[in-house]
């Protein structure tokens, strides 16, 4: 249904102009990429919409052995993109095609899907896996751990991304990723990716993250703490992983409740250690 | 009728007479006219699952710029109705008013605006101010029959309810024999109770009417129906105008499946125009169709079995309890299809038992649903038998092998259960059911999977079955007519009341005239479900269509032929009975014509008339399809997910006009039957609001969720059907549930009550085994 | 505002109101084959072509298609000629009220656009975001696979 309460539509061409046109207007103003986050969820209270198209976020890039993914990528160009695909043997592929369909992954930006945050996030687990960062303009471009920004929605919701950036050390990550579905074509209703280096057999720089708690993807810090320096072989991954449930903060909701999340976090948690250790399959 | 020969057209996989405009996106569904000033109808719906209007104030939105009209109880035609689309007069409760003093449940119609376009509309509403009353709302089978519970239904006027002050719509009671003797005397018995949960049909087109007046002034429904002379009727009645202002035309239908066998909208956009004298369109938004349209009824199902040690059925009892929600439409009927389409199956039983009750609740409302009952049966019936079977040390096969109904049988319950009121006696004049189950035990491998438990990582793999059989029509309640006429081309029109909704009702009955008049089918032309035009036809529910319909057609056909067999003989100076018409010829001993040059002579020539005949059929018996359902799954030990690896179905519809418009109305039932046991579920707050009412988050399956699917239809030849056809529209949505249930007992060893079949679910019933 | 589509080839400019999504800017326009089914992207029979990549058009700002290039249902056939996926789709029997088919179409176009010659795996996933609730997707999958058959066939002669 048409937004009715829209009155304007502003296509600046340039970062600062576009920054602007916000600063001018404040709540009353939204920016948007592919839009879907805008027709679906826009409050009455916008009555301008900021075009980003105009700007040049669009498109990958391999820059110093890392990767660089325009914010305004759509989910299916960054899905078919060489470059994407040789990054983290393929992890990133992997996720986005679990993501909506293929007609909202047509339309859908990178940039747009981090933006919106939604707690059902397939991209944002996978991408805090990464270690991800952002580069953002709020009045000059700088770049932010993703973290950081998921952290201070406050100040960074403002912020306009430019890109997704991936360092080299990124792309050298083992890294998996595992969600929980009713039909295919439905968000997550729990997903775990995982991701660490493994330098001479041990992990290093673990990373856990679980998604779709119902709440936003969070690190499971005290997992990853146990996890770290550790050896594989050594470790009672079945251990580690039902711990992990038992203090994971998982809700129920409509579509399971948080008891089921929990037994949840310990089978995907167990399978993605599993594959991190080398042991196990990727599905 | 017809007997048994090789055909021309009949089973021939034509092409849909109205596929090339469907694949072209040719114009032809209700909201593809655009009348200019057009009104955007907006209904206000109930916050509140049970409360009384104390006041409503609509001056604040009939003074909005846009707003032309506004309808409450206070400027609406009081009469009481049923909005369930049956036959006159309908075996449902007049439980229902446009709109009432009270609500029921959370959407109930409170209000409706007509404006100038729908932002106007939906702005008029949140200006119309309501004070509610509230009522203690009643959100269980249970809790509506204990003693003190709310009355829903209190008022004055209601007819049909069993008893109002209750809340029971209906009960039903019918037996053979004496069931507990028969248990006593019994070697073993087995009970088994199954809930089945709120579901919808969700077609892809929600509901929708345009309503505006023609040239002459009178009224045109132009809806997504299943039903147009039902609506015709009950929109006459309910607005108290005559049947002869109104015309209801049913263009093409996106999907229907039972929510559009209801007069649901109707009558709000033609009081709009009748006011109004413009045109004005209702179309539901997908959460109207979630909370506000009909869904399937929530059932609580019991069944008991017993048997002697050789495994012959000696007692079936069966006890239904049906919500029926706030209104009482299809309540009756359903539950006692509940029996009626199940118990017959089994019909060596010397003692049977059906009874139940349908109950009034504050919440979204159930009417028809493809299968009506029987898929809610089917499933402790069927999960029951494969008890048994354990329990009798027989394999689950040999059981209903032993114990299904076969060619030239009966059963008692045909006679004491039909429609909500008696039945009508019959006996099966086709039934290829033991092909079936052979063919689909081999396809799936039930030999070499059946109790194996193969095991691949965290999956272990079980295989289950289940029969069943359905209808065809209601026998002697159903009516169905046709109208064929001749053209000078050789060509004809066929007008049928039958209702296409999808199910390629206009090919088949196309193909059926084509093959008695002997043309193809090009030359036939449909012209279906307008009042004014095609004469009656109950509609498109109970699989009639085929069936009935198609008898009617079959007649027209034949009264048709016999009148261009007398021109021919005429003309070509031979004995009527010595013609007969094949490959557009009218053949006699000697020589031939052109069904063109008769049409001429009859049209211009000599002893001129129009070539044409009207028929009507109604059935004096509902002859059942039979059905076999082979599931192969797996069930993940470690998250309870079940994945459905093959499904076969063996289908016994009689001969299949277009065999793959028939393969598609099985593998679609399946499907769907599919989502309805493993994932599909209306979610509702403990206030009695559907918390899921969006495709976000009620999930149906989707084409990465369906699993190999093999759809077997068995040779088989109905005496009494039009070229041998039974049906096929319904039968296929009954198998999933029960089969999925018995290859999940196969695979892991328990047993589910409790649909749908989520992983959560299952997980649990793992754990607590 | 004023943006410009070019629809099936032909390039139109259009008054529109800034929120407008181009689903109803398209029926509006008279491409009735474009349907409605829940206004959410979650059952895709409003999906068309824009710049060749199927999209809900539900979702899609007017705004955001702006000197687009957009191809819908009505514009497959050449003339009163079908196109070979829409030939394949009445061939298999996978229309059955057709409300899902325009929708379904344009997934599949845009599928074989990219892989001429998809697995039924791949061919399941172009359509996942199409629902149909008549069918069961099993003729459908037949009928895509036919139709990218006969397209190959006609890229040869």
């Amino acid at each position: 249904m048409a937004l009715t309460h829209v009155r304007s539509v502003a296509r600046p061409s340039t970062l600062g102009e576009a920054w602007n046109e916000k600063a001018a207007r404040g709540e009353a103003a939204r920016f948007f990429g592919g839009g879907i986050d805008v027709v679906l969820f826009t409050p009455p209270t916008v009555h301008t919409l900021i075009d980003l198209a105009g700007l040049d976020l669009r498109g990958v890039s391999q820059a110093g052995g890392g990767l660089e993914i325009g914010a305004l990528t759509t989910m299916s160009d960054a899905l078919h993109s060489p470059a994407v695909e040789a990054f983290a043997n393929g992890f990133l592929c992997q996720v986005l095609r679990r993501v909506a369909s293929p007609l909202q992954r047509n339309l859908g930006t990178l940039g747009g899907t981090i933006a919106s945050a939604h707690p059902w996030s397939d991209v944002i687990p996978a991408l805090l896996a990464l270690d991800a960062e952002l580069r953002i303009f709020s009045g000059e471009s700088r770049s932010i751990r993703l973290e950081e920004f998921l952290a201070d929605r406050a100040a960074c919701c403002e912020a306009i991304i430019e890109a997704i950036l991936l360092p080299m050390g990124a792309g050298e990550r083992i890294a998996t990723y595992q969600s929980f579905t009713r039909t295919a074509f439905d968000i997550s209703l729990l997903n775990v990716a995982c991701s660490a280096h493994v330098d001479q057999g041990v992990w290093r720089d673990v990373r856990v993250v679980v998604g779709g708690r119902p709440g936003l993807a969070a690190r499971q810090t005290s997992v990853e703490v146990r996890l770290e320096g550790a050896k594989p072989a050594d470790l009672d991954l079945a251990a580690v992983a039902r711990d992990a449930s038992e203090q994971v903060d998982v809700r129920d909701d409509i579509r399971a409740s948080a008891a089921y999340r929990r037994t949840l976090v310990d089978t995907l948690l167990l399978r993605c250690l599993k594959v991190l250790g080398g042991g196990g399959n990727s599905e | 009728m017809t007997e048994r020969r090789a055909f021309d057209v009949i089973g021939k996989n034509e092409m849909k007479v109205d596929g090339v405009g469907l694949v072209a996106g040719r114009p032809k569904f209700v909201d593809d006219l655009k009348l200019p000033g057009t009104l955007a109808v907006k209904i206000l719906g109930s916050p509140h699952a049970h409360a009384r209007i104390v006041s409503i104030d609509t001056s604040r939105a009939e003074a909005l710029p846009g707003v032309v009209a506004v309808l409450t109880h206070k400027n609406t035609p009081g009469t009481r109705h049923t909005t369930a689309g049956q036959g006159y007069p309908e075996p449902s409760p007049y439980d229902a008013r446009m709109f009432d003093t009270k609500v029921r449940f959370v959407g109930d119609r409170v209000a409706a605006v007509a404006a100038e376009t729908e932002a106007i509309g939906e702005e008029a509403l949140k200006q119309i101010r309501v004070e509610y009353e509230e009522l203690p709302a009643v959100l269980s089978m249970d809790e509506a029959r204990a003693d003190g519970a709310p009355i829903i239904h209190d008022e004055k006027d209601a007819t049909g309810i069993y008893d109002a002050s209750r809340n029971i719509v209906a009960d039903v009671d019918i037996d053979v024999g004496d069931v507990s003797k028969g248990f006593e005397e019994s070697d073993v018995v087995v009970e088994t109770e199954c809930e089945t949960q709120y579901a919808q049909h969700t077609p892809i087109e929600t509901h929708l009417v345009l309503a505006y007046l023609d040239s002459d002034e009178r009224i045109v429904l132009r809806t997504s129906t299943q039903v147009p002379f039902h609506v015709r009727r009950i929109v006459a009645y309910t607005l108290g105008i005559p049947v002869h202002r109104i015309r209801v035309i049913k263009p093409r239908v996106g999907g229907g499946f039972g929510t559009k066998q209801e007069v649901l909208l109707e009558d709000i956009p033609a009081l709009v125009t009748l006011r109004t004298g413009r045109p004005a369109l209702l179309h539901l938004t997908r959460a109207e169709e979630f909370t506000s349209a009909r869904t399937r009824h929530p059932m609580r199902v019991r069944v008991k079995l017993g048997a002697m040690n050789d495994g012959s059925l000696h007692a079936i009892e069966m006890e239904g309890t049906s919500n029926t929600g706030a209104y009482g439409a299809h309540g009756l009927t359903v539950l006692a299809n509940t029996g009626s389409k199940t118990l017959p199956l089994y019909n060596k039983a010397p003692n049977a038992h059906f009874f139940g009750q349908a109950v009034y609740t504050n919440l979204a409302v159930p009417g028809a649903y493809r299968g009506y009952g029987a898929t809610q049966g089917y499933f402790p019936l069927e999960t029951a038998m494969d008890e048994l079977a354990e329990r009798l040390g027989m394999d689950p096969i040999e059981l209903r092998r032993k114990n299904h109904i076969r060619l030239g049988e009966t059963s008692p319950i045909f006679e004491k259960l039909g429609e909500g009121r008696e039945g009508v006696s019959q006996i099966v004049k086709s039934c290829e059911l033991a092909k079936c189950i052979d063919l689909g035990a081999e396809r799936i491998g039930w030999a070499e999977k059946r109790g194996k438990r193969i095991r691949n990582g965290s999956w272990v793999h079980g295989v289950g079955m289940s029969i069943m059989m359905q209808g065809s029509g209601i026998p002697e309640i159903d009516m169905a007519a046709a109208t064929i006429k001749m053209n000078e081309d050789g060509s004809f029109n066929l007008l049928v009341g039958a209702t296409d909704i999808g199910t390629g009702s206009d090919t088949i009955l196309a193909q059926m005239a084509a093959e008695v008049l002997g043309v193809p089918l090009v030359k036939i032309v449909v012209t279906s479900s307008d009042t004014d035009m095609t004469p009656f036809d109950v509609g498109a529910y109970a699989s009639s269509t085929t069936y009935v319909s198609g008898n009617a057609v079959v007649k027209a056909a034949k009264n048709v032929r016999g009148q261009i067999a007398a021109v021919a003989a005429e003309l070509l100076g031979c004995e009527v009975g010595q013609v007969e018409l094949r490959n557009e010829q009218a053949v006699g001993p000697s020589g031939s014509v052109t069904l063109e040059r008769v049409c001429r002579r009859a049209m211009y020539e000599a002893g001129q008339f129009q070539i044409a005949a009207t028929e009507s059929f109604v059935p004096h018996e509902s002859p059942p399809p039979f059905l076999a359902n082979f599931a192969e799954v797996a069930v993940d030990e470690t998250t309870g997910q079940i994945k459905v690896l093959h499904y076969v179905a063996a289908v016994d519809c009689g001969v299949a006009i277009h065999p793959k418009q028939a393969e598609g109305q099985v593998e679609g039932s399946i499907v769907n039957g599919l989502g309805y046991a493993l994932h599909e579920e209306m979610i509702i707050s403990s206030r009695g609001r559907v918390r899921n009412p969006s495709l976000f988050d009620y999930k149906i399956p989707g084409a990465l969720d369906i699993p190999k699917i093999d759809v077997i239809l068995v040779d088989s030849y109905e005496p009494t059907g039009p070229m041998g056809a039974k049906s096929v529209g319904e039968i296929g949505i009954n198998g999933p549930i029960p089969t999925l249930a018995n290859a999940i007992y196969d695979a892991v060893g328990i047993r589910l009550h409790e649909t749908p079949f989520t992983a959560e679910r299952v997980l649990s019933a793992m754990k607590a085994h | 505002m004023t943006i410009t589509l070019t629809i099936n080839g032909i390039e139109k400019k259009i008054g529109i109101a800034p929120g407008a999504t181009l689903l109803e800017v398209l029926r509006h326009e008279g491409y009735v084959g474009v349907k409605s089914g829940c206004g959410s992207g979650d059952c895709g029979a409003c999906a068309v072509l824009l710049n060749g990549r199927a999209v809900n058009s539900c979702l899609t700002l007017a705004v955001r298609a702006d000197g687009a290039s957009i191809t819908t249902v009505e514009g497959l056939a050449d003339g009163r000629n079908l196109h070979p996926m829409q030939k394949a789709f009445l061939d298999t029997g996978a229309v059955q009220c057709g409300y899902c088919t325009p929708g379904m179409l344009m997934s599949a176009l845009d599928l074989l656009s990219r892989i001429p010659n998809p697995s039924d795996e791949e061919i399941r996933e172009a359509i996942s975001g199409n629902l149909c609730r008549c069918t069961g997707y099993v003729k459908q999958v037949e009928a895509i696979r036919a139709g990218a058959k006969a397209m190959r066939s006609e890229r040869h002669d």
